[in-house]
């Protein structure tokens, strides 16, 4: 009965998600996250759900410890090794003043500070040629400085070390020398692209959490050794796909985003099993609600992912290939508040998982989105959590009065108010992953998951003129589920800079050969077998002369036969089109190669709903009124979801319940359960 | 009278950010499709919606001082052709310096009206960086212009476009006016496209929400700018407060220029007045009147409400007064294309009068200048023209409670970004020997000064021009609450057989394979007395590299012995006594 496992971690809820190979049944797990002791939680829950440890064939595993390490400025004591004149980059960073208005704006502050920053001489140009060669005993001073201060990590990054690693590997060889105690970071081990401050910032961030990563995974597997879990163990990485746990702690950056990509290959798993191309994974839980586009089928990729990154803060820049998530400060918990001006806003602070929304009745007293849902009558006081805990009206309403009262407005209004300003600011993320890039929400489907996912998906996509609305199965488990379907992956960028046209073909052809072949190795290390992997290969292209890219993919046969070359370009001009509305005569130059290594892992088939036990009839739990914009407060049927029979048509207003989520079907719409389980809501057509 | 109907604030708030977002989305939609690095890496270009009396509704800046400046180009448009007199589909174009709305002739506006069943409801507007609008230079601003005819092509609010169409007389003196029309007409009409984005927004908030529920939205949360502007006032100190400061000199290497300022703060007004500031001048700095008033916008911005929201009732309680004939009300047809010499000391005197007062939010003087450069040549491997063009970062002043940031874009310049070492010298024949804080004795404080930069450009092509524009060479930067000033900007060209020559501006000065152009940046200003700094600050320093041991001693009164460096407690109390 080999079994096949997640587990995400996430800020309040540890989120277990089991599936049997054979059977393809699912089983599910919620327990709260422990933060003291991440791995004991993890050991916790999988005790709680009753598996049998042996039996766990493969597990996966969605970790913050990256994340939190980061945030929380709790990573090991770090130092930086660079080029003589370029210490300070990682303090001048790119100057820009994001706050613009603001004369007391502070920029991010370095991770590594100025002392720990060491300078040697060396000096390579942009085509990997040697300037000046690298000068050892300046390494040999800086390294016996490190020791001396007790720094644990040590990043290496030097200028235009993408073009030529020799300098950079010599220099960890000198390192594990005379201080083999220290975790060293290279920085083409870890981003190949170009941008001084960006690598160096990344090199750094990775050196910074390295040990603390370590610790963890490698504690974490103990301990499940110990239990007698002996199967593979995998980490998810932001880029959509898995790694090892010994690779994971080689470059622990990748698993900055490990927790929020999980919905997104979900979102990407159930379209591709119901025929859908293009949909917008949206993920609602307690305290952000996150967006991303799936196009074609297509993840989407970028390698400008910031840390901490806001309207008014620069941010961290890490140069690593994550999926392309849109985050907007609107949960469950987000809440609400009167600025200096008189005018209403909603999030971006949250009342978290303590003390939670007013009516957990657990201390709050602020009015949050939870609190509107419960009294506009979309979340029923009684089935929170399947009954577990039981929602106060009494302290909703306490804590909307708040804003009822500064407006003279009936509390129904006011948390209908609530509801529409949290929709606002959700529509404005699913604005910018599409219209704002040149896609047409009208050709979209909504994939709406995580804990209140379901609760605002129909109106967000009645507003946007979305297709329709899917609300997979287990909507509060979909992130652990999505991590079961993933592959493994791993992303290979490197900066060269040349024309692309037919007659650089054998350069390209070379180019590309070389990732795969780190690609292929980087397998190999893990062990996985060759014959289950298989690369994408892509260009980061632009006009001559133009600053953005377009990744294009590069077919095979484009490779081979230079007659087919013109498909490349033509297909650069096409996206080049869609996403800056114009095209060029131009020449076009590479930027970029970027190798997308996959390895295959068995993936269950979806598994039918059985229709035996459910029943429209068994699935009826009465009526109760609901409160509608425009509409007004409507009677709406309810319905238990776990008995709800495919094929089934229900018109709207509705609403599901399951004890995790409950979805909410606008009058107007209808929601049908298809073949698999998942609710489909479209509007009916007028 | 349509009959007055209470909309409740969940639906004003909605519309307002609906609109906002109309804004937003037409800063989007035009960096996007446009061709031009300045607009689409430099940000140097905004994006406003007006009313249909020119009240700004919502605002997109990529740098602060377009803040409001759209408006007055609405009211140009308003006063010439007059609400009957602009129809569907018509945009009109406006350029002319001595005209409202307008900064220098590259800055172009494109005004569009919105129509909603049938009648001119709002406004879209736009100004982006043109790169060429013809003139006597490549680029068309220069540093030695002597009058605006040198500068450009003024277009003083003209129709463009009429009835959705092209009007071709237009884009044929353009085509013939400027250096690389096929690339500027494609931003053009990129330009106006985006003006469209805008509308069709519009058009949509009006069909969900109907019109007149939009229009008196619109007023109410006008009127909470209004009030949210009045609030803050309420915190302010009330009174008369003034500044002076000196440009280094007018532009063709004249005399200082004096700026003066009183600024006067009331129960409900904030009144500017830069009565006293010098006359108009003979170089190309002066700052056209629109381009000032935004720059009082952008200074009062920053100290009332730094994250409010941009509309026209947060400017309500605000007056600027300007005298004629002045460097920053000129007389026509002085030169302005390098306004932003002058126009940052509009708002640098505004803080530094009310620096004392208003401590939480004002910190001391920094570097100022947009350090512009150019490096140009013809590259000897390729044969084509290269130009190398950036803002240049330096040091911020310190403010209570902060040290000042180090290696930020100016006042000037927002979400600017400097370029990268490893793409220019892909992209350019030199080689940047070092590119680091620039580690000088100035701007101490209980809270220090930022520092400035240091970045060397080696040329390794045979010849190169170098031109650059300092300012701030002369006077540093103040300090505040007994805080140190600041350092000077500063060029230096190191010729390859050892002369060095230091100075404020170069214009194409020439460099040959082997010479070092070395720009350097001041640090800010410092705050309070140093003697009051934390001596563990002041270990830090030290530890850091950015003070020496001595320094810490002699200005901070911090005694750091021993290896590892500590405090001498004892003698640190004998020296700060």
């Amino acid at each position: 009965m080999a079994k096949r496992v997640a587990i995400d971690i996430g800020g309040t809820f540890t989120d277990f998600v089991g599936l049997d190979e054979a059977t393809g049944e699912v089983s599910l797990e919620k327990a709260l996250t422990t933060p003291v002791n991440f791995a004991e939680g993890v050991i916790h829950t999988i005790r709680k759900s009753g598996v049998d440890p042996r039996e766990i064939r493969q597990f996966v595993h969605g970790t913050t410890v990256v994340i939190n390490a980061l945030t929380e400025r709790k990573g090991a004591k770090t130092a930086l090794i660079t080029t003589q004149g370029f210490r300070d980059v990682l303090e001048i960073q790119r100057a820009n003043r994001t706050d613009m208005y603001n004369l007391f704006y502070q920029k991010p502050k370095p991770f590594v500070p100025r002392r720990f920053r060491f300078e040697v001489r060396e000096r390579l140009d942009y085509k990997g040629e040697v300037l000046q060669p690298l000068t050892e005993e300046d390494v040999v001073v800086a390294v016996e400085a490190c020791k001396r201060a007790g720094v644990e990590a040590i990043g290496v990054c030097y200028i235009h070390a993408y073009s030529n690693h020799a300098h950079e590997q010599r220099t960890r060889e000198i390192i594990e020398e005379l201080y083999p105690e220290a975790s060293v970071t290279l920085s083409h081990e870890i981003t190949q692209e170009w941008r001084e401050y960006e690598r160096t910032n990344t090199t750094v961030l990775n050196a910074y959490v390295q040990p603390a990563a370590e610790l963890y995974l490698s504690t974490l597997d103990e301990e499940l050794s110990k239990m007698g879990a002996s199967g593979t163990k995998y980490a998810m990485q932001s880029n959509g796909g898995t790694t090892t746990f010994a690779q994971a702690q080689r470059v622990p950056i990748h698993l900055v985003e490990s927790g929020p990509v999980g919905g997104v290959i979900g979102a990407s798993v159930v379209a591709e099993a119901v025929g859908e191309k293009n949909v917008i994974s949206f993920d609602m839980g307690g305290t952000t609600a996150k967006v991303s586009l799936i196009d074609q089928g297509r993840l989407k990729i970028n390698t400008d992912y910031y840390l901490e990154k806001t309207s008014i803060w620069a941010g961290y820049p890490v140069k690593i290939a994550v999926l392309d998530i849109a985050e907007v400060g609107a949960g469950g918990g987000s809440i609400a508040w009167i600025d200096q001006g008189g005018a209403l806003n909603v999030g971006p602070r949250s009342s978290g998982a303590d003390p939670g929304p007013a009516c957990y009745n657990l201390g709050g007293t602020e009015p949050t989105v939870t609190d509107a849902n419960l009294l506009t009558g979309r979340l029923s006081p009684d089935y929170f959590l399947g009954g577990q805990m039981k929602l106060s009206v009494d302290r909703a309403e306490r804590a909307v009065r708040k804003i009822a009262e500064a407006f003279e407005l009936p509390i129904l209004e006011a948390a209908l108010g609530i509801i529409r300003l949290a929709n606002a600011n959700m529509q404005a993320a699913l604005e910018r992953v599409s219209i704002e890039r040149g896609y047409d929400p009208r050709e979209f489907a909504l994939v709406a998951s995580g804990g209140a996912g379901a609760l605002h998906g129909a109106t967000l996509a009645r507003d946007l003129h979305m297709r329709k609305v899917i609300v997979p199965r287990a909507p509060g488990h979909f992130s652990a589920w999505g991590m079961l379907m993933t592959n493994l992956r791993h992303d290979f960028i490197r900066t060269r800079l040349m024309p692309c046209n037919p007659s650089t073909l054998p350069e390209i052809a070379a180019a590309f050969s070389e990732l795969e072949e780190e690609a292929r190795g980087t397998f190999r290390q893990e062990s996985f077998p060759l014959d289950r992997v298989w690369v994408e290969r892509f260009l980061d292209l632009r006009y001559k002369g133009q600053e953005h890219t377009v990744r294009t993919p590069v077919h095979e046969d484009v490779l081979e036969n230079k007659h087919q070359f013109g498909r490349l370009i033509e297909k650069f001009h096409e996206l080049h089109e869609q996403a800056y509305s114009f095209r060029q005569d131009d020449p076009v130059e590479i930027v970029n190669f970027h190798v997308v290594g996959w390895g295959e892992v068995d993936k269950p088939a979806f598994k039918p709903l059985e229709e035996e036990g459910r029943s429209l009839d068994r699935a009826s739990k009465g009526e109760r009124p609901v409160h509608f914009q425009d509409v007004g407060t409507v009677d709406s049927k309810v319905y238990e979801r776990n008995l709800l029979p495919p094929h089934v048509v229900i018109d709207g207003p509705a609403v599901v319940e399951e004890p995790a989520c409950t979805t909410i079907v606008c009058p107007g719409q209808q929601v049908t359960v298809d073949r698999f389980g998942n609710l489909v809501i479209t509007e009916v057509s007028k | 009278m349509t009959v007055k109907r209470t909309i409740d604030p969940f639906t004003v708030e909605v519309i307002k950010r609906a609109l906002i977002s109309a804004a937003e989305q037409m800063f989007v939609a035009f960096g996007r499709t446009s061709k031009s690095s300045v607009i689409y890496e430099v940000l140097d270009y905004g994006c406003a919606v007006t009313d249909a009396n020119a009240r700004m509704i919502a605002q997109a800046n990529g740098i602060p001082p377009f803040i409001g400046v759209l408006t007055d180009a609405v009211k140009e448009v308003l006063y010439k052709f007059g609400l009957d007199g602009i129809g569907e589909g018509d945009v009109v174009i406006l350029n002319d310096p001595y005209m409202g709305g307008a900064t220098h002739q590259n800055d172009v506006v494109l005004v569009m009206p919105v129509f909603y069943e049938g009648h001119p409801i709002m406004f879209a507007a736009s100004k982006g960086h043109w790169n060429d609008i013809g003139g006597k230079d490549p680029g068309s601003w220069s540093p030695d212009a002597t009058e605006i005819y040198q500068e450009g092509l003024q277009f003083p609010a003209v129709k463009l476009f009429e009835n959705g169409k092209e009007i071709q007389g237009i884009v044929d003196i353009l085509t013939r006016n400027i250096r690389i029309p096929e690339m500027i007409l494609g931003d053009m009409r990129a330009q106006a496209a985006s003006l469209q984005v805008a509308a069709n927004r519009i058009t949509q908030i009006c069909d969900k929400y109907g019109l007149d529920t939009v229009l008196e939205s619109i007023e109410i949360y006008l009127e909470q700018g209004k009030q949210e502007a009045l609030e803050e006032l309420k915190g302010l100190p009330k009174g008369e407060f003034t500044a002076q400061e000196y440009i280094d000199d007018d532009g063709l290497g004249g005399d200082p220029v004096l700026v003066k300022v009183k600024v006067t703060i009331t129960d409900d007004e904030f009144i500017v007045d830069y009565t006293g500031t010098g006359k108009t001048c003979r170089g190309p700095i002066n700052a056209p009147l629109s381009a000032l008033i935004s720059t009082a916008k952008f200074a009062y911005k920053a100290v009332v409400s730094p994250h409010g929201s941009s509309n026209e009732g947060l400017f309500a309680p605000l007056k600027v007064i300007v005298p004629e004939d002045t460097v920053f009300n000129p007389k026509r047809p002085a030169p302005i294309s390098t306004y932003w010499e002058s126009d940052s000391y509009a708002g640098d005197v505004v803080w530094k009068a009310l620096a004392d007062v208003i401590s939480e939010r004002i910190t001391a003087g920094h570097f100022l200048s947009v350090c512009g450069t150019t490096v140009s040549g013809i590259d000897d491997q390729s044969g084509e023209w290269f130009f190398s063009v950036e803002p240049n970062a330096g040091g911020w002043g310190a403010g209570k409670g902060k040290d000042g940031e180090s290696g930020l874009v100016c006042s000037g310049d927002g979400e600017t970004y400097v370029l990268s070492i490893e793409v220019a010298e892909t992209r350019y024949p030199f080689i940047v020997d070092q590119f680091a804080l620039n580690i000088v004795d100035g701007g101490h404080g209980q809270w220090r000064g930022g520092y400035g930069l240091v970045k060397d450009y080696r040329i390794t092509n045979s010849k190169a021009f170098v031109t650059a524009s300092f300012g701030r060479n002369k006077f540093p930067p103040w300090g505040l609450a007994d805080g140190m000033l600041g350092t000077p900007n500063a060029v230096e060209v190191r010729t390859a057989d050892g002369n060095v020559e230091q100075r404020g501006r170069f214009s194409k000065e020439e460099l040959m394979a082997g010479d070092v152009v070395r720009f350097i940046t001041g640090m800010g200003g410092g705050y309070g007395d140093p003697m009051k700094r934390d001596p563990q600050a002041v270990l830090d320093d030290v530890l850091d590299g950015y003070i020496t041991p001595e320094i810490a001693r002699k200005v901070y009164g911090v005694a750091v012995v021993g290896d590892p460096a500590g405090i001498d407690e004892a003698e640190t109390r004998r020296l700060r006594e």
